[in-house]
């Protein structure tokens, strides 16, 4: 059975957190600790609370009780408002949201990634340095001129992870990042992803997509309805059809063979499925 | 005026957004005079020209000025056929209606031909009428040909060489990319609504179709500028707006500049009456 | 109702670059001081909003089509400072970018429709909303309301600028060098369009855009609903608090300077020294004055006094302007501009010292 994986320094310690928007409960008392490496999935359904945890783990918003610490340090808006501290957190800590279109609010491509490092108050040749390094990883450099209104989704996924990694840093939060994209997209960010799997980065990726998450992850956080169900290994999950039907990954429907009708819970998209 | 016609047109003015964008993009890519310009250069070299047209008072004087404009655009690489449809003809079309009247409504000396008919016309509501129209189209020349041949970040940068605050020149940007995604969008549920209409609708369900549009824009509009708040603080954003500018002025660039100002001081002074 | 570059004079064009800048200066230093740099890409949203408003056809009663402007929604969720901004952003990029409206004329055009639209439509959805809940019918009237006086006082404006070009500006031989047509012809003109079709289409959106708010999200419409919520840089009682209610008076005093020009004759004591010498002069003051027969001289303090003032504008009618009514009705705006300006400027002042007192 997997644990919760306690180090003695998580480099995120959730506890017993809550949020709602507007009086609409998004988390219930989640508790979670995240060690400095790992690559974990956060599993679960939409509206299961995994778009808002990543948020709070950004500092984005707040929660409402319980507490979030970042490598020791208590995240509160107080805490952000200390500009030394905040902008050291916001270059350690980055976030891909769902939807590229609001993250893409520079006109060109190279603007977009040039935001943060300028923010950060960077020198101008560094910056353009930086920039043209992170377009040629995410193997954009020839879109660098380029409004976001003319690119496909997949490329605007890979400005907003080059926007992000250009800063280099230490957590890579990943909202849903292979949804909406096309077959090849898809397996370009998985291969990404993969590349860090090994590193000394925190990756924690949110999706639905369980086909997925034996490649990007090593650890599996399953959500349902705002509150953590279970945690362990991808295999340990993913075998576990009960588990993924009560967290809505999953479907089950009658189907029958000759004169015999039965139900277990399978998903179309992975492959075939034994009786 | 038939039903559907209102909701269509409003599609092709969303259409022509984008086309126009692309158009103006490609164009500030190609090796031509006013590219190789910095656009600082570029904005504070033709303004002053338009502003000369403005001052000169002798249609000769804003003549020549036209013809700077159009050779600025041949050695830009700006196409004469485009500048055509879409300055050319349309000043003439509204300014050429607006300026229609002047010639007969302006009080002076009535024209008389050579057979002794006197016409309705005075001889200043023509001068009027010809110097409107060779202002205006001097005018929209000279600043069609910039907004061509600069790309829109360029020209925003350039601002800040003429003290606009950081903020208005982070939300002139911001703005300028939401437009094309609000234009797809509103297209988009114009064009769903269309299809999920059967027959002719009548004016007011038409109005209140396109009310509803505007609402649901709104809204998403608003919830968009939340989410891209959080997004601009995730990457550093703490309310100080600031710009990268890389703009270097080579000698070039001072004698063109030298060279746009001597001419609009000139236009000026020999234009005047 | 862009107005496109050549037809008005460089000099009117810096006249009202200047009028428009104290309207950003201003509105900037109310979206700053107000702590939430959130308003950054709000105002953006909404320019870009406005800017695909504006290219709605939307069909009118009476068989016409329309556009809206936007501006009047603006005012109503961002309040008038970030609608000043918002509409100001799009007629920028309207004009840089695609080439609608002139680059001499953007100071003129934000003049018009960014900036006096916003505060005519803020200043009259407030004093005829009232108090009134967030969810009543009566803010959806208040909306269109404004929304049709803030396209027309821009129209008008447009109009007026437009109207004072031949005067001003003509050769010695008497040919207009910029906009060809005077005042009394150029009001009509431009009004007629804007009173039949851009206002009433400007009202129906927006009173359709606050009805869907208040359905879909009324919070939006908090900002400017006049309880305590709705100014969060404000402290009860503070300087500003009757000073926004004074210009809000003069506002509305200048949407009724036209009903000025229909009372007759001159007010009671503001004769000039002349008219004591002129027997229809001294009829007049007779006649104001219970029949009472005027001294057979000025008196000496008036001729005196008299001399030491040429008004600019005497007798509210510049020289140039033929129609006396059209000459009171300009001064006026002119008069109420400057007030109002005024007002605004001492009132960022005002804050600025409060809160650095408070600070």
């Amino acid at each position: 059975m997997g644990g919760a994986f306690v180090s003695d320094s998580p480099i995120f310690d959730v506890r017993d957190v809550s949020f709602a928007y507007e009086n609409v409960p998004a988390l219930r008392g989640t508790s979670l600790c995240i060690a400095p490496g790992q690559s974990v999935a956060l599993l679960g359904a939409n509206g299961s609370g995994k778009s808002t945890l990543l948020r709070l783990l950004d500092a984005l918003c707040f929660p409402s009780s319980g507490s979030i610490d970042f490598r020791g340090e208590s995240l509160t808006p107080y805490r952000l408002r200390d500009e030394q501290f905040a902008f050291s957190f916001r270059r350690q800590v980055g976030l891909v949201f769902q939807n590229p279109d609001v993250q893409l609010f520079n006109p060109t491509v190279f603007d977009e990634v040039a935001f943060g490092p300028l923010q950060m108050g960077w020198t101008s040749p560094e910056i353009v340095t930086r920039v043209n390094a992170a377009l040629e990883t995410m193997a954009i450099a020839h879109l660098r001129e380029r409004g976001p209104y003319r690119l496909s989704g997949g490329e605007k996924k890979r400005v907003a992870l080059a926007s992000v990694i250009v800063l280099d840093p230490e957590v890579l939060l990943l909202d849903e990042p292979t949804s909406m994209l096309d077959p090849r997209s898809q397996s370009q960010i998985i291969d990404l992803i993969q590349n860090w799997k090994g590193t000394s980065k925190t990756v924690v990726t949110a999706t639905h997509q369980l086909e997925i998450v034996e490649d990007i992850a090593d650890r599996v956080v399953v959500l349902e309805q705002g509150s953590v169900i279970a945690d362990g290994t991808p295999p340990e999950i993913l075998s576990n059809g009960e588990l993924l039907l009560r967290a809505n990954l999953v479907h089950a429907h009658r189907h029958k063979h000759g004169d015999i009708v039965h139900s277990h819970p399978h998903l179309h998209s992975h492959g075939q499925h034994e009786h | 005026m038939t039903g559907n016609r209102a909701l269509p047109s409003t599609l092709v003015g969303l259409a022509r957004t984008f086309a126009h964008a692309l158009a103006a993009e490609d164009l500030a890519r190609q090796p031509g005079l006013l590219q190789s310009l910095d656009p600082r250069v570029r904005l504070i070299g033709i303004s002053s020209l338009v502003l000369a047209a403005l001052l000169a008072h002798r249609i000769a004087v804003i003549a020549g000025l036209f013809v700077v404009a159009v050779a600025l655009a041949l050695f830009s690489h700006v196409r004469l056929a485009t500048l055509a449809v879409r300055v050319w003809l349309v000043v003439l079309l509204f300014t050429g209606i607006i300026g229609l009247p002047a010639l007969f409504l302006t009080p002076g000396s009535f024209l008389v031909t050579s057979s002794g008919t006197v016409l309705p016309i005075t001889l200043q509501g023509l001068n009027s009428a010809i110097l409107l129209i060779a202002r205006v189209e001097t005018a929209a020349t000279l600043t069609t040909v910039l907004v061509l041949t600069t790309p829109w970040m360029a020209l925003l940068k350039s601002f800040r060489a003429l003290r606009v605050p950081p903020e208005v020149v982070m939300m002139l940007a911001m703005t300028h990319r939401y437009v094309f995604l609000l234009a797809e969008t509103a297209g988009q549920m114009f064009e769903s609504r269309q299809s999920r209409t059967v027959g002719v609708l009548d004016r007011t369900a038409q109005r209140h179709m396109a009310s509803r549009t505007a609402g649901v824009l709104l809204s998403k509009s608003i919830e968009l500028s939340n989410d891209v708040f959080l997004a601009m603080q995730s990457r550093g954003f703490r309310g100080d707006a600031k710009v990268l500018t890389e703009f270097r002025m080579r000698a070039f660039d001072y004698l063109s500049l030298i060279a746009f100002v001597t001419v609009g001081v000139a236009a000026a002074w020999v234009g005047r009456s | 109702m862009h107005i496109p570059d050549g037809y008005l004079s460089p000099s009117t064009c810096a006249v009202l670059y200047v009028g428009a800048g104290v309207g950003w200066y201003g509105a900037l230093r109310r979206v700053k001081s107000a702590f939430t740099t959130r308003l950054i890409p709000l105002i953006s949203v909404f320019a870009a909003f406005s800017f695909v408003l504006m290219m709605f056809n939307l069909p009118l009663p009476g068989g016409t089509t329309g556009h809206a402007v936007g501006v009047t929604i603006a005012s109503i969720v961002l309040g008038p400072a970030g609608s000043i901004l918002a509409i100001s952003i799009a007629l920028a990029i309207q004009a840089l970018f695609f080439g609608d409206g002139g680059i001499t004329t953007l100071g003129a055009n934000c003049f018009n429709m960014a900036i006096v639209s916003s505060l005519v439509a803020y200043a009259a959805y407030r004093i005829i909303a009232g108090g009134a809940a967030l969810v009543s019918r009566r803010r959806v009237v208040a909306a269109a309301i404004a929304g049709y006086l803030a396209v027309n006082a821009a129209a008008l404006c447009a109009a007026v600028e437009f109207g004072i070009q031949p005067m001003l500006f003509h050769t010695a031989q008497g040919v207009p060098l910029y906009a060809p047509y005077p005042l009394h012809i150029a009001i009509p003109a431009m009004m007629i369009g804007h009173l039949a079709v851009a206002g009433v289409a400007e009202a129906a959106i927006t009173a359709g855009l606050v009805a869907y708010l208040q359905s879909a999200d009324s919070a939006l419409l908090q900002r400017t609903s006049g309880g305590p919520a709705s100014s969060p840089t404000s402290e009860p009682g503070s300087p500003h608090r009757s000073l926004r209610r004074l210009w809000l008076t003069v506002a509305l005093l200048l949407l009724l300077t036209p009903l000025g020009i229909l009372v007759a004759g001159t007010a009671w004591g503001e004769w000039k020294a002349s008219e004591f010498s002129s027997s229809q002069g001294r009829d007049r003051i007779a006649a104001a004055s219970q029949q009472q027969p005027p001294p057979d001289e000025a008196p000496q303090g008036l001729q005196r006094l008299s001399t030491i003032w040429t008004a600019p504008l005497p007798a509210y009618a510049p020289q140039f302007v033929k129609s006396r009514s059209v000459g009171y009705l300009l001064s006026a705006m002119f008069g109420t501009g400057l007030l109002l300006t005024f007002s605004w400027i001492v009132q960022s002042c005002l804050r600025r010292v409060a809160t650095d007192h408070s600070g």
